[in-house]
């Protein structure tokens, strides 16, 4: 074996074990009629398994619900992130301070955090709420047709912090000479920004906007720490929906390949994404 | 890069997938229980040696039994009782693991009633029909019937009552008398007098409405009241009768005119929170909260003392249990029954009842040790009407598939996002789906 492939190979295995090993696990069960109260080998059922996920409505309401709370939630993370991001780069003292105080949501685990706004957002015992009503506004968090977003707000307390960190870094790294050339030239603020700051921020933008969505698309632990799904479906996610059909109810052949349709979806996504950028950058 | 090469390295990958994928079916199942060494003995001898890995829930419960391994030890000096306590939401996951494995993780479980039909029909517990009529002096008779039923599948006993989630109507003395009003024995007076409890400061009942299996457990009661029923006597499904429907609108009724403001996604802790607070005047729920409402030391605060425990209006409610049960691939069968049968003994279950334990044997209820604690035989005489007319939320398999399935639907109702016929009609035909 030539010596560049030898010192490939540790990665590789790592690479087969960790990924490779699980996913083709997966694959495998996702053909079977494996249920975790089986016991010896499961039966192949072919695509009997995606016909039934293609064919099950609320699996794909499950997918409009996530949808939803991606757009949602990443946008207005996007908008929030960004203004933050610009207000600190304009920052001058204590910038150290500021930044790693801004980032602290980011470290408390998901299913805490969850936790946390149950009870913060409880109409009898949250904070929110009593605010709320301190100013004559009632409002249930968790009610029909506001659960869905009161999670996304969730997540952008959350994660906001982090569409900032790229963000600062990207708008750190635009060269300077444009924009005071543009100054010097007596475009306004808002005109230097949209022409000269967001097209050189695009590919960090784009970056930033694809690691939430994929985050964002994977949320559960909101749902299982606050509405459990409900009211009805309405928060329903995709990831809830799989864990119930795969862990609570047993079918785990199922619940596989709804994890690979899932997949393949976020698959197609990214590479439009990317040939896109790839597009513009030629462009 | 020549044809050939090209082709063998598409050979070489192909070999590596399929090498992956036999070994991936290999592993699918095959970790099934090792070979079962139970004796099958009722009564086990007192020298016996082991060690019972105990998986239990995360519960003043499982606090009441580990107290009481010392005394266990005293009979059986050589047996080691390990026990290792989890929430409920992993507790499933970790025990369908352990049934799985060749080298299991436990020894003796706690199994929850939903569980019980799917674990016994899956091979994964040991039948105990042998065990408990050859254990002298068990007295298994005395256990409370719908207790004993959920452990018995297909006429086989699986598990020994351990303890019971029954719920009852818990009220607020002091708000009763201060309406003028008496405990409800109809559902209709349920609905009257929670609206009428209703203040500008305090809800009439603390609901827990939230989708799933919190909204079928409390509805349930309901439905038993409207003089419905689960299921019918050949076992159908019967959800989409006038009676789900009188109940279901009962149940919207006091939801939206008594209970707190914004309360649709509550669970236990809310209502808890909500009664024991003084902010709501009622709720139903599991019959040994009274206790602890009641404790000065408690969530209560001044209101401890205050709290009553009558059984649903019509005498009739949803019965929940956890069942001691021996994994059909646990290491330690006979050291495992020796403690399931001590724990569940005549003499150690009123220990256990006095130190809080829910009950599980009428003649608990009836041990004045039992009676002059500090809990009340008024207290006791309720809990035992309650678990003499008591029915489970699901039988057969898939139960909590079922239970989600019309848990969401009467969400939904209660939601105002589905009609309450829509809603029972889905109901009725998911749960046909899932056990029909």
């Amino acid at each position: 074996m030539r010596f560049k492939y030898g010192m490939l190979a540790p990665l590789v295995a790592v690479f087969i074990a960790v990924v490779g090993f699980p996913l083709l696990y997966a694959l495998y069960l996702s053909f079977t009629d494996y249920k975790l109260t089986d016991r010896g080998a499961p039966d192949l059922v072919g695509f009997e398994n995606y016909l039934s996920t293609f064919t099950n409505p609320a699996f794909w309401e499950a997918f409009g619900v996530t949808a939803v709370y991606v757009v949602v939630a990443v946008g207005l993370e996007l908008v929030i992130g960004l203004a933050i991001a610009l207000s600190l780069q304009k920052q001058k003292w204590a910038r150290d301070v500021t930044r790693s105080m801004l980032l602290a949501p980011m470290f408390i685990t998901p299913i805490a955090v969850g936790l946390t706004f149950r009870f913060l957002l409880n109409d009898q015992i949250g904070a929110i709420p009593e605010l709320l009503r301190g100013i004559g506004i009632s409002y249930d968090f968790f009610g029909p047709g506001r659960a869905l977003f009161t999670l996304a707000f969730i997540d952008v307390w959350q994660w906001t912090p982090f569409m900032v960190l790229l963000l600062l870094a990207g708008l750190e790294s635009i060269p300077k000479q444009p924009l005071e050339a543009a100054r010097v030239d007596g475009g306004s603020p808002w005109y230097i920004f949209r022409r000269i700051v967001l097209p050189l921020l695009a590919p960090v933008l784009v970056v930033a906007i694809l690691l939430r969505a994929l985050d964002a698309l994977k949320v559960f632990e909101y749902v299982y720490a606050t509405t459990r799904g409900g009211p009805g479906t309405e928060t329903q996610t995709i990831q809830y929906f799989t864990y119930q059909t795969g862990i609570q109810f047993f079918r785990l052949g199922e619940a596989s390949s709804m994890a690979f349709v899932v997949l393949a979806v976020v698959l197609t996504v990214i590479v439009i994404a990317f040939r896109r950028l790839e597009r513009n950058k030629r462009a | 890069m020549s044809l050939r090469k090209k082709s063998g390295r598409f050979a070489a990958g192909v070999a590596l997938a399929g090498a992956i994928a036999l070994t991936a079916t290999a592993c699918a199942g095959s970790g099934g229980p090792a070979e079962v060494t139970s004796s099958g003995l009722g009564n086990i001898p007192e020298d016996t040696s082991g060690t019972v890995r105990i998986l239990m829930e995360n519960v003043p419960d499982t606090d009441i039994v580990k107290d009481l391994v010392s005394e266990f030890n005293t009979v059986y000096p050589d047996i080691t009782v390990d026990i290792e306590s989890l929430t409920f939401d992993q507790m499933r996951d970790k025990l369908v693991s352990s049934f799985q494995s060749p080298d299991p993780a436990y020894d003796l479980i706690v199994a929850d009633n939903p569980w019980m039909v799917d674990f016994a029909q899956a091979g994964f517990l040991e039948p105990l029909d042998q065990r408990i009529d050859s254990t002298t002096d068990y007295d298994a008779a005395d256990f409370f019937t719908p207790l004993t039923d959920i452990t018995t599948v297909d006429d086989v006993r699986y598990g020994v009552p351990f303890y019971n989630y029954a719920l009852g109507y818990l009220y607020n003395t002091a708000d009763y008398e201060a309406a003028g009003l008496q405990v409800p024995t109809t559902l209709d007076e349920l609905v009257s007098d929670v609206t009428a409890l209703k203040t500008a400061d305090r809800a009439g009942i603390a609901m827990q409405p939230q989708r799933g299996y919190k909204i079928f457990e409390e509805w349930a009661n309901w439905l038993f009241a409207a003089g419905g029923s689960i299921y019918d006597d050949e076992g159908n499904i019967t959800l989409d009768t006038p009676e789900a429907k009188a109940a279901l609108e009962a149940y919207i009724d006091a939801y939206q005119n008594a209970a707190p403001a914004n309360s649709l996604n509550w669970a236990f802790d809310e209502a808890f929170r909500s009664v024991s607070s003084g902010e709501a005047a009622s709720m139903i729920s599991y019959n040994w909260n009274l206790p602890a409402l009641n404790d000065p030391a408690g969530a209560s605060g001044d209101l401890a003392g205050q709290f009553k425990l009558a059984p649903m209006p019509g005498g009739k409610q949803v019965l929940g249990a956890w069942s001691w049960a021996i994994p059909s691939n646990s290491g330690a069968p006979d050291a495992a029954w020796a403690f399931a049968s001590w724990i569940t003994s005549k003499a150690v279950d009123v220990e256990r009842v006095s130190a809080g334990g829910a009950a599980i044997r009428e003649s608990t209820l009836e041990d004045p040790a039992v009676l002059e604690d500090g809990f009340g035989a008024d207290y006791y005489e309720a809990v035992k009407q309650i678990l003499s007319d008591a029915a489970p939320l699901s039988q057969g398999a898939g139960g909590e598939e079922m239970i989600q399935a019309v848990g969401t639907e009467l969400n939904e109702a209660v939601a105002g996002t589905k009609s309450i016929d829509d809603a029972l009609r889905d109901a009725q035909s998911a749960a046909e789906k899932t056990q029909g």
